[in-house]
């Protein structure tokens, strides 16, 4: 059991993600508008938002894969100029490569670093082993359960040793029993790895149990609404009631649920 | 005690025999095919004057006199290495301009037109030309089979490299691969199932441009050739023996041939 603090939100320096005034445009269509944050090092941070609000476009500028139209985003202070594996992206689709089997799944980041096959299959199996994988080590993606495609493409991303992690929807194409499972294992990862995570969901009540801070994004153009320290403390409980009146807060913002009251959140009042 | 040992030998030849169902079941599918086309060749040789359309009997006595005739088996060894040759050019060919069109846009227009030119004339159409520029002999032969076969494999691998999907390449890209990572881990492993669609439709494409030039391309030696011949001396059995040969051979390699390399490349699609 760990308990964090989240540092007070300082002047953006010594922090591990620094996204600075970022502007994406799709010739006429503006998808990111003026967005900025940091991102303390060993954070969880949760982006939620209405899809198509540019969530996932943000997280693939942040990884190096897009460039924007203006503004930076700085990782340990150095400007990202394209993917890099010390920060690495798990997509919702497991993207896993058919005709590789789980075992040469999980080395393709060991091979790309030219590792020798007797250290890859050394730490191939100790990270199959570690996310009980090891007996389908041989299958091809498409013999295992959704669940199993999601743990390995973790385990691919996980065997480069980012120390960054951008997560975009990556539950949200399981069922909802995986899905609390994977949740549990991705956050005893966190506090045990002490990574930094960025996690884009649709999905509130997964970025409550699992984050430190919650950014609210509005609709196209994608802009901050709001962003939310958790005000619970960990481990945390799916049903806690913190949480669920933390829950119709987000709700309201985003414009989802009626307003049935006020409620008071750090000495601001919030709709409910 | 020997009741309690008495299943697992049951078990085991269950198991065995139902294995040789599967395959008996499988093969049932290439035996009605061949059954179909000779018991029409057999209606047909009740039908009509054995001097015109003689029986499968007739043939298959006259093809086991033939292939132990020397000519014939050259004439087929011709017909093969010219295959061989016009089939693998074209298809290296073929894979270079799908590649390369697959990656350059201007390349990928040009080579679109090229193809849909190409495709749009019977290969046949050029041998008159081409024994003009050649002469007699290997060379128009050659090059018809590669007219005809490069742009199957041109096609395909040129979609299949635009189709390559974004997310596998980002993923790759966020592990750290280069540009040739890229290549040899991504781009090639999906376009392997292309490159074989286009060897296998540039295969059939090749054998019958192959007969066909034979037959008009003034070579005297060659299946196109013992077809033609026979034909102009009204030797029914000897065409109907010649085409049985074509038929037989270019299965034979199909299935035993560019199948099992299928089979072996794309061996995650069978498990």
């Amino acid at each position: 059991m760990e308990i964090r603090v989240n540092a007070a939100s300082g002047n953006g320096l010594g922090k591990k993600i620094n996204v600075e005034d970022l502007t994406l445009d799709y010739g006429p269509l503006r998808v990111i508008d003026h967005v900025g944050f940091g991102v303390q090092e060993g954070e969880f941070l949760a982006v939620v938002g209405p899809s198509g609000c540019g969530k996932s476009t943000l997280l693939r500028i942040m990884a190096g894969l897009v460039g924007p139209t203006r503004g930076r985003v700085l990782i340990d202070g150095v400007e990202v100029l394209g993917p890099n594996p010390r920060r690495n992206l798990v997509f919702q689709d497991h993207a896993l490569y058919p005709w590789r089997t789980v075992f040469q799944n999980v080395a393709l980041g060991l091979e790309i670093q030219g590792q020798s096959p007797a250290q890859i299959r050394k730490r191939v199996g100790d990270l199959l082993a570690a996310v009980g994988l090891e007996a389908f080590a041989a299958y091809y993606p498409h013999q295992l359960s959704g669940g199993q495609r999601q743990r390995a493409a973790f385990t691919r991303v996980l065997a480069v040793d980012p120390d960054v992690l951008f997560l975009d929807e990556p539950f949200g194409a399981l069922d909802a029993i995986t899905r609390l499972i994977l949740q549990d294992e991705l956050l005893q990862l966190w506090v045990d790895s002490g990574k930094t995570v960025v996690l884009v969901t649709h999905d509130v009540e997964e970025a409550l149990l699992l984050a430190d801070r919650v950014i609210i994004m509005s609709p196209l153009p994608g802009r901050i609404r709001e962003i939310l320290p958790v005000p619970e403390k960990r481990p945390r409980d799916r049903g806690s009631a913190t949480l669920a009146s933390f829950k119709r807060i987000i709700l309201g913002i985003l414009g989802l649920e009626p307003v049935i009251g006020k409620a008071t959140l750090r000495g601001r009042d919030f709709s409910i | 005690m020997a009741e309690r040992t008495g299943p697992a030998p049951t078990v085991a030849r269950r198991s065995a025999s139902s294995a040789w169902q599967v395959r008996a079941a499988r093969a049932i599918p290439y035996a009605v095919a061949f059954l179909t086309i000779l018991g029409g060749w057999q209606v047909a040789a009740l039908l009509f004057p054995a001097y015109l359309i003689p029986s499968p009997g007739r043939v298959m006595l006259r093809l086991s006199q033939e292939l132990r005739r020397e000519a014939f088996l050259v004439t087929i060894g011709r017909s093969f290495v010219r295959l061989s040759i016009g089939f693998v050019l074209a298809c290296l060919l073929g894979l270079v301009m799908g590649l390369v069109s697959g990656i350059w846009a201007f390349f990928r227009r040009y080579a679109r037109t090229l193809v849909s030119i190409l495709q749009s004339v019977p290969p046949i159409a050029w041998v008159p030309l081409f024994i003009i520029l050649f002469g007699f002999g290997d060379y128009p032969i050659i090059l018809v089979i590669i007219i005809a076969a490069f742009f199957p494999m041109t096609v395909s691998v040129m979609n299949a490299v635009e189709q390559v999907d974004v997310l596998r390449v980002d993923v790759a890209r966020l592990l750290g691969a280069n540009r040739r990572q890229l290549i040899t881990k991504v781009y090639a492993p999906e376009v392997i199932p292309a490159i074989i669609t286009g060897a296998q439709v540039g295969f059939g494409n090749a054998w019958r441009s192959l007969i066909a030039a034979e037959m008009v391309g003034g070579v005297n030696v060659g299946l196109g050739w013992f077809i033609n011949f026979a034909g102009e001396v009204a030797d029914m059995v000897a065409v109907l023996a010649g085409i049985f040969v074509i038929g037989s051979c270019s299965a034979l390699l199909d299935g035993l041939i560019l199948e099992r390399i299928k089979r072996r490349l794309l061996r995650w699609k069978y498990v």
